[in-house]
Formats: structure tokens, sequence, C-alpha cells
């Protein structure tokens, strides 16, 4: 089997007495998009700057592209890029002088083609001569972005790419994200937003110092919640309520603390058995209103792992 | 190698000439060392009387004693410079995408120090031309001659150099420790103290800076310039840069 492009094993720093990130074990296979999931302070930027080689780790190992930052760092600075929380731009500087500033640190590359490409890609070829000064928050990010690919990284290290973006820049900068996936690199995304790592990760590792979960969000959320049905009557559901409790593939069913019309039913399998469940209710003259497969977000299995983990 | 500090010369070369203010500074300052002590030559007959050997003699010493002078522009220069070279990048997070990329600390340092003491020193040389200039065109061309001898020129070609990286080295030291450009600057008005001494025993008549004594002052200084960049490679801590200002 391919050697992983991160491999990280009980990767751990400390600073001073505080415990900031805790052994980590994790590896992100090429072309995938991991998210990194956390609270502020979980640790998600201190892993991020293990990973890039700019800060050492206490304990535990790394290996990008088959590389150990803390003892190669150069090498490591060659197959990634890094898109920091704060763009990090020269204002003084145009967009087109910031390229190529950053693009002649890397040794044999074509800058103008690389500060072309970058510019061209990112939709900012007109302002290539403005100062970054004058440009609006979803610009300049796109700008760092183009910088942190300007050599072609295998790797990307993302940190809260779209935070402080209105929703079109935001979107606008997903789906670039999306495309760099489809060019086969490999991107770690640390983000707040929940419905962003839904939309484009592959799988999302969730921590709070310590790894709490990691997998695709929809295995998470199977290995989280058992399956659920649920059931909306007209009328009094207590009668509903007997006839599902019978049902021999109904492992239990609970009534809404907030809605007495509105039934949960747990199941093995929500797709297979709502049928079963809704011609049980017609057959003993519920009022049926509403019966679906209860769908779990990612913030509800998000903030069930985080409260957990903090007890 | 080299080319990565030539990029960083000129990023820093472009910043700074967008940066109106520091231009009038590094361009006022050399003028107003240059007309004071032309100012004092052309007062000497005041002090004097109208003894023409005193007035030569003492016009004499204060064009001798510009070679120090001249030493202070880079001193002063690195002061407003060099403190901002790291601390700006900590200010606006630049350092942060920087550091990601393969450069390394020595070539980041040494093209800060050189982006500044490069143009620091061409003011100082340009200052010391246009004062024997000015001299000479105000009709003082006897004294001209006799302070402006291999002393002089050594001091102003090669102990210039030596302090402008010296002064530019602890600027960017400082720099990288201080938390704010304050700080800095006031790390490095300790580079300006010595040549401040320079000048003290030299117009005291202390210590006289022959040929020979200029020459091994410079070079002690330059070997000294090799030690300022390591301890300055040495002192730059990148994870409690990248740390300490989030």
């Amino acid at each position: 089997m391919d050697e992983p492009l991160i491999h990280v094993e009980g990767l751990t720093r400390r600073f001073g007495t505080r415990t900031a990130v805790d052994r980590l074990d994790f590896d992100v296979p090429e072309g995938e998009i991991l998210g990194l999931l956390g609270p502020n302070g979980a640790g998600k930027t201190t892993t991020i700057r293990m990973l890039a080689g700019m800060i050492a780790p206490s304990e535990g190992s790394v290996r990008i592209a088959g590389f150990d930052p803390a003892r190669e760092p150069e090498r490591v600075h060659e197959v990634i890029g890094l898109l920091p929380e704060s763009p990090g731009l020269y204002d003084r500087l145009s967009a087109k002088e910031n390229l190529g500033y950053f693009a002649r640190f890397y040794a044999g590359l074509d800058v103008a083609a690389a500060v072309d490409g970058g510019l061209r890609r990112m939709g900012l070829e007109e302002r290539r001569h403005d100062r970054v000064a004058t440009f609006s928050k979803g610009m300049k990010q796109r700008l760092a972005l183009a910088r942190a690919l300007l050599h072609r990284p295998r790797i990307l290290f993302l940190d809260e790419p779209t935070a402080g973006l209105d929703p079109e820049a935001a979107r606008a900068l997903r789906m670039l994200i999306l495309d760099l996936r489809g060019e086969g690199r490999t991107v770690l995304l640390s983000t707040h937003n929940l419905a962003e790592a839904e939309a484009i990760c592959d799988r999302i590792a969730i921590f709070r110092t310590r790894l709490i979960a990691i997998d695709s969000p929809q295995a998470l959320r199977e290995q989280r919640f058992q399956p659920r049905v649920r059931i909306r009557v007209a009328g009094d559901a207590a009668a509903a309520r007997e006839a599902l409790v019978k049902l021999p593939f109904v492992r239990a069913v609970s009534a809404d603390v907030q809605d007495a019309t509105l039934l949960l039913a747990t199941v093995d399998d929500a797709d297979r058995d709502r049928p079963r469940i809704a011609a049980r209710l017609v057959e003993v003259g519920a009022e049926l209103l509403e019966i679906s497969a209860e769908q779990r977000t990612l913030e509800d299995l998000y903030l069930d792992l985080v409260e957990e983990a903090a007890q | 190698m080299r080319a990565r500090i030539a990029n960083v010369l000129r990023k820093e070369w472009t910043l700074m000439a967008r940066s109106p203010s520091n231009l009038l500074f590094v361009a006022v300052v050399p003028l107003l060392l240059v007309g004071q002590a032309l100012l004092l030559a052309w007062l000497v007959p005041r002090f004097v009387g109208e003894g023409l050997g005193d007035v030569d003699r003492l016009r004499t010493l204060l064009l001798d004693q510009f070679r120090f002078f001249v030493l202070l522009i880079p001193a002063m220069v690195a002061n407003v410079f060099a403190t901002l070279s790291i601390v700006e990048e900590k200010v606006t997070r630049t350092l942060e995408p920087l550091l990601a990329t393969p450069v390394r600390t020595w070539e980041l340092l040494l093209g800060k120090i050189l982006a500044g003491a490069i143009p620091a020193l061409a003011v100082a040389w340009g200052s010391s031309a246009l004062f024997v200039l000015l001299a000479c065109l105000l009709g003082w061309e006897a004294a001209v001659r006799e302070a402006i001898g291999p002393a002089w020129l050594v001091s102003v070609l090669l102990l210039a150099p030596a302090i402008s990286l010296l002064s530019f080295a602890v600027g960017v030291i400082g720099s990288s420790r201080a938390n704010d450009a304050k700080g800095a600057q006031n790390l490095a008005v300790l580079v300006v103290l010595p040549v401040f001494a320079l000048i003290a025993a030299s117009v005291l008549g202390w210590v006289r800076f022959t040929t020979v004594g200029t020459l091994v002052l410079s070079a002690g200084l330059a070997a000294l310039d090799v030690l300022m960049l390591r301890l300055a490679v040495r002192l730059f801590a990148r994870e409690s840069i990248l740390i300490r200002w989030r």
C-alpha cells in the first residue's frame, strides 16, 4: 500500500504547562480533503503549523510527502502551500508584485508563468497592477490562495479560508478548493463552518486538543446516531405510539418534548423501515401527516462529540 | 541563494520607495549633517578672529571630523528602517506565509540587512562627496587638501560600510526580538552610542584615528558584522514570533 501523503503519529505540542495538541494520530492519502474541526483553542492552527514545519512538536512524528518537517523544513516547504488565517499580503505592493516576491523563493519556478497563471485562475488579472490595499477581503483571500498555489504544491494547508467572507466569495473559494481536489492535490482545511466541511471534505477530524473522531461525515453520523424515523400524526399520538412499540423492528419510540404530535422511532435502517411503519399506522387508523428518515446534521454530531469530550 | 537575497532586497526597496516619509528622513538627515558641518566651518572666523592660520587649522579639524559624522548616517537610517523590518512583517502578518516558503532565516535576514545598509551607505558616500564639493566651492581647498587624506578616505570607504552593516544587523535583531517598533528603536539606539563615543574620543584628542588604526578598526567591525549576522539568525525565534503574534 502507498505511504499516506501526510502521516501523523503521537503528535503533541505543549506551551509551558499547557498542552495545545495531545497525541494526534491520523493519515491523509493523496487527493483527499480532510477537514479539521474543533472549537477555538482546540489546537487546529498549532497542528497546521507543526505539519508545515513552522513550529516543532514536543513529541511525536510527522511525515509530509516522506519528509520530516522538524528536520527538513525547506524540503517540506517545497511541497506544501499555506493559506494562513490572515492573508498576510503586502498592502503597498500590487497583486503581481506580491505573487512575484513569493514565487522567487522557489528554485526552478517560471516566475512570470506562475504569477500570470495564479492571477488568471483567481480572476484577478485585471487588478494585477493595483495595490493590495485597495482589494476587498474576498480578493485578498483569493490572492493569498494564488500565492499558496504558485509552486503547484502537492499539499495545501488552509486555515479558515472562508472566515469573514461574504456568501458569494465563500462559495467561489469553496469551488476553487474542490477544483484543487480534482487536480489530485491533498487539502487540510481548518474551519468553523460545519456546512462547508460537510460540503467539501471527504473526511473530517473533530478534535479538542485530542482527536475525538475522524471519518467521513456520513460514517461518523452512522457511528454516533442510530437511525430514526420522524412521524407526525394528527391529534393524539398515544395510539400511534402504542402501535409502533409493538413492531419487532422498532427498537424504541420517543415523543418530542415540545411537540406532542411528533414521534421518533429508532430502527436499524430508516429508509427500509419507513414504509412498514407507514403501513402499520394506516392500519391502526392513525392520520399520518408526515413520515421521513431523520436527518442528523453535522452540527448535531459535532456538538455531541465536543460536549462529550469536554465532560 | 543569491537570488533569494536579491528578491528580499528588491521587495524591501520597492516598499521603501513607496514610503514618502521614510524617504524624506533619509534625504533630510544627511543634508542637515552636511549643512551643519559646513556652517560650523564657515563660522570659524567668528570664533578665532582673523588669524588665518588658526582659521585654516580649525576648518581642517572640522572637515576631518566629518568622517565620523558620516558614520552617524547609517546608524540613524538603520534606526528607522531596520527596526521596522521584522516588526512590520509581524504586524501585517506577512511573516507566516513567508516562513512557509523555502527561504532560509539567514537569507531573509541578510536580505533585510543589505536592503537597508546599501542605500544608507550610498547616502553616506553621497553626503561625503557633497560635503567635499561644497567645501571646495566655498574656497577652502587648503583645508580640504589637509583634511581629506588616506585616514579620511579609509573612514568613509571602509569604516562606514562596516558601521552600516553593524547598525542594520543590530536593528534587525532588535526588530525580531521586540514587541513593537518603539521597542526595536530603543534597542537600536545602542548602535548610535558607540559612534558618538568615536566622535567624542576623536574631538577630545583621546584617540588619534590614523590610517592604519582606522583600517584595523574597519577590519574588526567587519568581523563583528559576520558575528552579528550569525547572532541575528540564532536570535530569530520563528516559533515565538508566530505564536506571540496571532
